[in-house]
């Protein structure tokens, strides 16, 4: 190993391994301190985070790590500090929720952890790295829905146990049949060992070995339960609304990132194949357009914040048939779309008096009482629904031009038809609280933490869609595999 | 003054925005002060926008004022403005109608009132934005951001079905336009395919050819989202809903300016970047005004309620403007865009008239009224001459606008203008049906009897309109002659539709390509 790469390893090493030592003294130092406050360790997270989150992983060349087990790149460079920020809003959110209670340390351990799997989820390079990534991230979010020992979290927490077993099963029948047929787990070695890399003139349309094909197709099935798309999204509305409500933020914003970003790598492996184009041109649609559908009747806030982001899930997946262009756009998505989930979340988690949430019903006359946060959610809500100028409208228009570039005309008219249809979910809340009579006065008690929170969401939702091109530069840096 | 003369459009779009938030940051309870500083802001605008009127030079046909800055440069979206004849009527239609919808609002908006003209002064940013831009990209951020202050302006301070007429004018709207987005999308990309270059300027999008299928397909998108804000007969079902249950001031703006926009957007859009599509559209189009004319005065006779009755009257007369501006001469082309003007005030004095009343006795069916001609003397004056203008006699501004339509477009639709004639001829029915048993007769009710006629801030919103309703009416011709090189380009640029298919043979390949990489 010569100086340089040396030196680039202890770099890169440096973020995950501060945020595990973050991680442990989160949960050690309550103990240490003899008492069941987690301040301490808190105040170790958020540094280390502060610290992380500006921390330059790795320059503009990738570099592989342990025999090419963990690819640092420019795309972790853009991910990593997304992740490590929606890591920071979702303990900010915490703070008046977790304060007191017993299990503080671990819920922020858990958390820590479950952030940590998914920055190594994005570097992974090949499967097994992949595997262990999902399972650390995974049994995090298993404890952390059910953390508050009531009945509806434990409720959360076993479903999810169930079906995100069911998935992890399939992923590991994926990685034993493609192991079994290729011969090798390394994403890159996978590629050229697939037909359709090496086109010839031959084999004009080279086909997948059945066994590979079935391997890759439980893939995409395992890791469409982790990203919750239609028709594996069964968990999301109960575990949403049965979780602690910053817990469902987090779900929602960085996890639901990390599912659609190791699908899109498993979309680049297929591409070549017509019919794997196919299956993902399906996904998209049966879950952009089932997703809004079953949001249309939801009352739970949370559920229906569920729904949105399966919906979200499919139009994102519109952009994986862009080539770069389309994950530059997936990638700014994902950002703003993680930006205004956290931030509805958090009006919820200033409102809720239980995990369960609040109905939208709950919400009418809000603003009469809370005009500040009911501008919030109504900034984070229309920006969900994509209209301009917020944020959300240009994260769609980045995602539909990259599928209409590659042709996919029908997919997008599709999914410009279902966002608007999903206006009328988005609009009951908004028309709840701006237009309906108050008959069960909230009261929101937002902590200075959540504010903080909440105020720099709300301007990001606002600002990084009229001024997009920086945050579209960091995405067009990243946008290389 | 350099400064503001350079920045103009800059400053007439931006200054209402800023003036609402401003106005988020003073106490609810200076209501005195809201109020105030909203009808200075407006005013202001105005002013702003005198001074663009007076700078425009009605001889150059080109886009006056043009600002052109990137905005998101990788994707070919510029910040580009720019004001022809057209665009400089509707901006200053805009601005004139807005500070009298904020005087109009001073008494009957009791709640809320710093969001409520915070709304109001967003949503004229909107408007303002959507006649300026000469980016399409730019055009569409406006077009769509305008419904958040629409929305909220109908639901919030609506009537008893506010929240119904609130999401349905939502909803339509939206159908219409994310088909338009996926319609822009396209073109943009068909315009890389053909030129090499990323853009959004509304020229180069005028500039790039398609095959008369795609054509077709690409204005039909663009109609559907136009016809829908028009509203062109069948997609009208929202207005109704709309304007019965906005306030009066959300309806002297969605009458006098929304849906203006409509029309507009077949003006600035779809016809110069389809003209070969337009042409074979426009006896669709125009078919379906004319039915919208005869539809929305039968059902406008029909109506107990006033402001119902106001409603459907803007179908029918947005029906006529639609006729105008699918006949493609420049005399109908120019009545269209001069009634456009015309439908705001008139229109806009007609919601403020059933405003005033409603505001005195909480009703706006007709049978609730009757003899205010003692009580009210001058208010029965004022609303005879809004009335007689929207009917269209001779010497009020509604006269030179449809006859000139109809005159235009009698030489290209001689049958469907004779119908629509049906339609100049019913609005008087209704009107003076309508006027006389509100205005004339017996007092029925005894309520009415003691009615305070107009008081001064009454007046100084219903005078000004009266004022361009006569001017218009008698010497319109400094108005038609800031339009007229506008229309011309406008007229020509259909009338060479072959230049337009010159480039099929070119631009079928990329077609071919894009559809085999699906």
């Amino acid at each position: 190993m010569n100086p340089e790469t040396a030196s680039h390893f202890m770099r890169s090493l440096a973020v995950p391994l501060t945020l595990t030592a973050a991680a442990l003294a989160a949960l050690f130092l309550p103990m240490i301190a003899g008492k069941d406050d987690a301040r301490p360790g808190l105040a170790v997270l958020g540094a280390a985070l502060a610290l992380l989150a500006v921390f330059p992983a790795s320059g503009p060349d990738s570099i592989s790590l342990f025999s090419g087990a963990l690819t640092l790149s420019p795309f972790t460079n853009y991910l990593w500090p997304f992740f490590l920020t929606a890591l920071a809003f979702t303990v900010l959110l915490s703070l008046r929720a977790r304060g007191g209670l017993p299990g503080a340390g671990e819920y922020y351990f858990l958390l820590a952890l479950a952030a940590l799997g998914l920055m190594l989820l994005v570097s992974a390079g090949e499967l097994l790295t992949v595997f262990i990534a999902v399972e650390l991230l995974s049994v995090c979010l298993y404890a952390l829905a059910a953390i508050n020992r009531s009945p509806a979290g434990a409720e959360a927490g076993y479903k999810y146990f169930l079906l995100g077993s069911l998935g992890t099963g399939m992923l590991v029948m994926g990685i034993a049949l493609v192991y079994g047929t290729l011969g090798t787990l390394n994403f890159e070695a996978i590629q050229s060992a697939l037909p359709f890399s090496h086109p010839s003139s031959l084999i004009p349309h080279p086909s997948l070995h059945p066994l590979t094909s079935t391997g890759f197709i439980f893939l995409i099935a395992g890791f469409s339960f982790k990203a919750a798309l239609v028709p594996f999204h069964m968990w999301v509305p109960d575990v949403y609304e049965g979780a602690p409500t910053p817990v469902s933020a987090f779900m929602g914003a960085a996890v639901k990132a990390g599912g659609i970003l190791i699908l899109y790598r498993l979309y680049v492996l297929t591409a070549g194949s017509a019919q794997f184009r196919e299956i993902f041109w399906g996904l998209a649609v049966v879950t952009m357009v089932l997703g809004n559908l079953m949001a249309l009747p939801q009352q739970n806030l949370k559920r229906l914040l569920g729904y949105s982001s399966i919906a979200h899930a499919g139009y994102i997946s519109a952009g994986f048939f862009g080539g770069s262009e389309g994950l530059k756009a997936v990638l700014y998505y994902l950002a703003v779309y993680a930006l205004a989930t956290m931030g509805a979340f958090a009006v919820i988690a200033a409102v809720e008096k239980d995990e369960r949430g609040i109905t939208v019903k709950d919400l009418d006359g809000f603003s009469g009482r809370h005009p500040w946060l009911a501008g919030a959610m109504a900034v984070f809500i229309l920006s969900l629904a994509g209209i301009p100028p917020l944020a959300g409208f240009f994260g769609k228009f980045y995602v539909f031009t990259a599928a209409l570039k590659a042709g996919c005309v029908w997919l997008v008219v599709i999914a410009l038809v279902m966002s608007a249809v999903s206006v009328y979910y988005y609009l009951r809340v908004l028309t709840a609280m701006y237009m309906e009579k108050e008959h069960t006065a909230l009261h929101a008690r937002p902590s200075r933490a959540m504010n903080l929170a909440l105020i720099l969401l709300a301007l990001a939702v606002t600002a990084l869609g009229i001024f997009s091109a920086p945050l579209l530069r960091l995405a067009q840096a990243a946008a290389i595999f | 003054m350099q400064f503001i003369d350079a920045n103009l459009l800059t400053i007439i779009i931006t200054l209402p925005l800023a003036g609402a938030l401003a106005l988020l940051f003073v106490p609810k309870e200076k209501t005195g002060l809201i109020k105030n500083l909203a009808l200075g802001i407006s005013a202001a605008a105005l002013l702003f926008s005198l001074r663009l009127y007076f700078a425009f030079d009605a001889a150059d046909a080109a886009m006056q004022f043009a600002v052109n800055k990137p905005w998101l440069p990788d994707w070919g979206i510029n910040y580009r403005l720019g004001v022809d004849g057209i665009s400089l009527l509707m901006l200053m239609l805009t601005a004139f109608l807005t500070p009298l919808a904020i005087l109009a609002s001073f008494n009957s908006i009791q709640e809320h009132q710093k969001a409520f003209y915070a709304s109001l002064l967003a949503l004229q940013t909107g408007m303002m934005g959507v006649f300026a831009a000469m980016d399409v990209f730019l055009f569409y951020v406006f077009w769509e951001a305008m419904l958040i202050p629409m929305y909220f302006l109908i639901g919030v301070w609506g009537g008893h079905r506010r929240v119904y007429a609130a999401l349905k004018f939502f909803i339509y709207t939206m159908l219409g336009s994310v088909l338009m987005l996926a319609a822009i999308i396209f073109v943009y990309l068909a315009h890389k395919a053909q030129f090499g270059t990323y853009s959004f300027a509304l020229a180069d999008f005028c500039g790039t050819a398609f095959p008369l299928k795609t054509q077709l397909w690409l204005c039909a998108t663009f109609a559907l989202a136009f016809a829908i804000k028009v509203p062109l007969f069948p997609f009208h079902t929202w207005l109704p809903d709309a304007h019965v249950e906005a306030p009066t001031a959300g309806s002297v703006i969605l009458a006098g300016v929304l849906l203006k926009m409509g029309v507009y957007g077949y003006l600035r859009f779809a016809v110069p970047m389809f003209p070969a599509a337009a042409q074979s559209f426009a006896p669709w189009l125009a078919l379906l005004g004319v039915i919208g004319v005869v539809y929305g005065s039968l059902v406008a006779w029909s109506q107990p309620d006033m402001k119902k009755m106001v409603a459907y009257s803007s179908v029918a007369h947005m029906g006529l403007i639609v006729l105008g501006i699918a006949a493609f001469e420049p005399a109908a082309v120019s009545g269209a865009v001069l009634q456009m003007v015309n439908h705001g005030l008139s229109t806009g004095a007609l919601f403020l008239i059933v405003g005033i009343l409603y505001e005195r006795r909480h009703t706006r069916m007709i049978e609730d009224y009757g003899g205010l001609a003692k009580a009210m003397p001058g208010f029965s004056a004022v609303f005879m001459i809004v009335m007689l203008s929207s009917i269209g006699l001779p010497g009020l501004n509604g006269f030179v606008g449809e006859f000139l339509v109809l005159f235009g477009s009698f030489r290209t639709y001689p049958w469907l203008s004779a119908a629509a004639v049906s339609g100049v001829i019913l609005s008087a029915v209704y009107m003076l049906g309508m006027y006389q048993r509100v205005v004339f007769g017996p007092v029925t009710h005894e309520e009415n009897k003691r009615l305070p006629d107009l008081n001064a801030r009454e007046w100084a919103y219903m005078l000004p309109l009266l004022a361009f309703i006569i001017l218009i009416g008698i010497y319109p011709a400094p108005f038609l002659r800031k339009i007229d090189a506008a229309v011309r380009t406008y007229v020509t640029a259909v009338q060479k539709p072959e230049s337009a298919l010159a480039g099929e043979r070119g631009s079928h390949k990329p077609q071919a390509t894009n559809k085999e990489r699906r």
